[in-house]
């Protein structure tokens, strides 16, 4: 009986100081820590760095007079919310939302981390801004489509292809980018995704080779997979491991090379159907 | 050769926007990539050159991504964005993806050859090929992270 008693008391007491009113203007720790632990798993679920996370929250949860601890694992993060000098303290664990990559809201989202500390706005405007900048991310994805073939041909010219190769390049990215939208939007499993497009990318970027066309088949074959490659998880888990958050480091570097080792995987098999040697 | 350095720089600027444009970042920060990129990638390609300095891939890298990073930590505030979105599209066009490939035609061609010579040259292509694209990743990084290690006041309020 003892314990379970013990544990009634410790939830009223919970309770109580969950609906006093805190100094810093009737928030209780409870709600801000469910606003930060949604916070949180949108930054990190947008491709925001582990130290990057760590600053935004604190700043909030200073900006409204408590202090923040948390724990930050690969598809989870841990919030503890508490006011210091005071016993009671909450604890919320949120999954990291599964969205894709996105700058856009990872500057929104530390710009309104800003918006708390400097400009002390309120808490539920502060919620508002969050539900807006979470909902109103969108892009032109034919506009992206465009800049990212664009952007491949000119890669492929950075490591010394001529102009032939560049176009036969911009030809494969832009077939192999396109299937990419496609397939994502679809809900295909995004190592699958790497797979196929690598796979009909370098059946595409082969073109130079088995016409004898340009002077560098080679670079266009290379070059014609690199739009895949996953530059950010990439640097992301170097700065991790920078700040010592090896965990989310490895993490984030094994999701990179199991994408990479896809991508290789496309390739390679793309190479030996269409008969292009290595070298 | 300035029409060789500035054409390297259009192209590194054409690859960081369209690199930047699958991470989705805000508009206003496609320029400052562009120009990030454009500058970084044709430093490297200035120290490189057997005209200046002729130096080697793996260093040169290293003290560009430093360049660049440092050039990201103070155009951000200017942009408004965290520094890392200046950033890592910046660096994009410096990734050794043809050494990755390479090292992956070494790999298989080890993998499937079976008379010995030939697979010593395979294991030797992969090797070398590999160590030069790890390394030159590592130097990019690393030089690339220091300026945001070191100048921690600017780069975490550049969205201020």
């Amino acid at each position: 009986m003892y314990p379970a008693t013990a544990e009634m008391s410790m939830n009223m007491m919970t309770k109580i100081s969950d609906t006093a009113v805190s100094p810093t203007g009737g928030l209780c720790s409870r709600e801000l820590c469910r606003f930060l632990s949604r916070y949180g798993a949108w930054l990190l679920g947008c491709g925001a760095t582990c130290i990057r996370l760590e600053k935004n929250m604190r700043r909030i949860a200073e900006a409204y007079g408590k202090e923040v601890e948390l724990t930050v694992m690969p598809r989870h993060i841990h919030v503890t919310v508490y006011e210091p000098g005071r016993n009671d303290m909450t604890t919320a664990i949120s999954s990291v939302q599964a969205t894709v990559i996105s700058f856009n809201i990872n500057t929104m989202l530390s710009r309104l981390s800003w918006e708390v500390a400097d400009r002390k706005i309120s808490f539920a405007e502060a919620e508002r801004q969050f539900e807006q900048i979470i909902t109103s991310d969108t892009q032109n994805r034919w506009l992206v489509l465009l800049l990212v073939t664009l952007a491949n041909a000119s890669f492929c010219r950075l490591f010394g292809g001529d102009a032939v190769a560049m176009a036969i390049v911009a030809v494969a990215t832009a077939a192999g980018y396109y299937l990419k939208q496609l397939l994502l939007g679809r809900g295909a499993d995004v190592r699958v995704v790497f797979l196929v497009c690598s796979f009909i990318s370098s059946i595409l970027g082969a073109t130079d080779s088995l016409f004898s066309i340009g002077t560098t088949p080679e670079i266009a074959i290379g070059t014609s997979v690199l739009y895949l490659v996953p530059g950010i998880p990439f640097l992301n888990s170097f700065s991790d491991m920078l700040y010592r958050h090896y965990i989310c480091a490895y993490s984030r570097f094994a999701d990179a090379v199991v994408l990479t080792a896809c991508l290789s995987t496309g390739l390679c098999a793309g190479m030996s159907l269409m008969h292009v040697g290595m070298f | 050769m300035i029409l060789q350095i500035l054409q390297d720089a259009l192209f590194a600027a054409i690859a960081a926007i369209g690199f930047a444009a699958i991470s989705r970042p805000p508009r206003r920060a496609y320029l400052y990539c562009a120009i990030i990129a454009a500058v970084g990638h044709s430093a490297r390609f200035i120290m490189m050159h057997e005209e200046f300095f002729s130096m080697n891939i793996i260093l040169a890298t290293f003290l560009a991504s430093f360049f660049v990073g440092s050039l990201a930590v103070f155009l951000s505030p200017l942009a408004r964005v965290p520094a890392e979105t200046c950033l890592f599209p910046a660096l994009l066009p410096m990734i050794p993806g043809i050494y990755a490939y390479k090292t992956f035609g070494g790999l298989a061609m080890c993998i499937f050859g079976n008379d010995e010579s030939a697979f010593s040259h395979s294991f030797y292509l992969f090797a070398q090929n590999g160590l030069t694209c790890l390394f030159i990743l590592l130097g990019m990084v690393i030089g690339a992270t220091i300026p945001i290690f070191i100048f921690k006041k600017v780069s975490f309020q550049a969205t201020r």
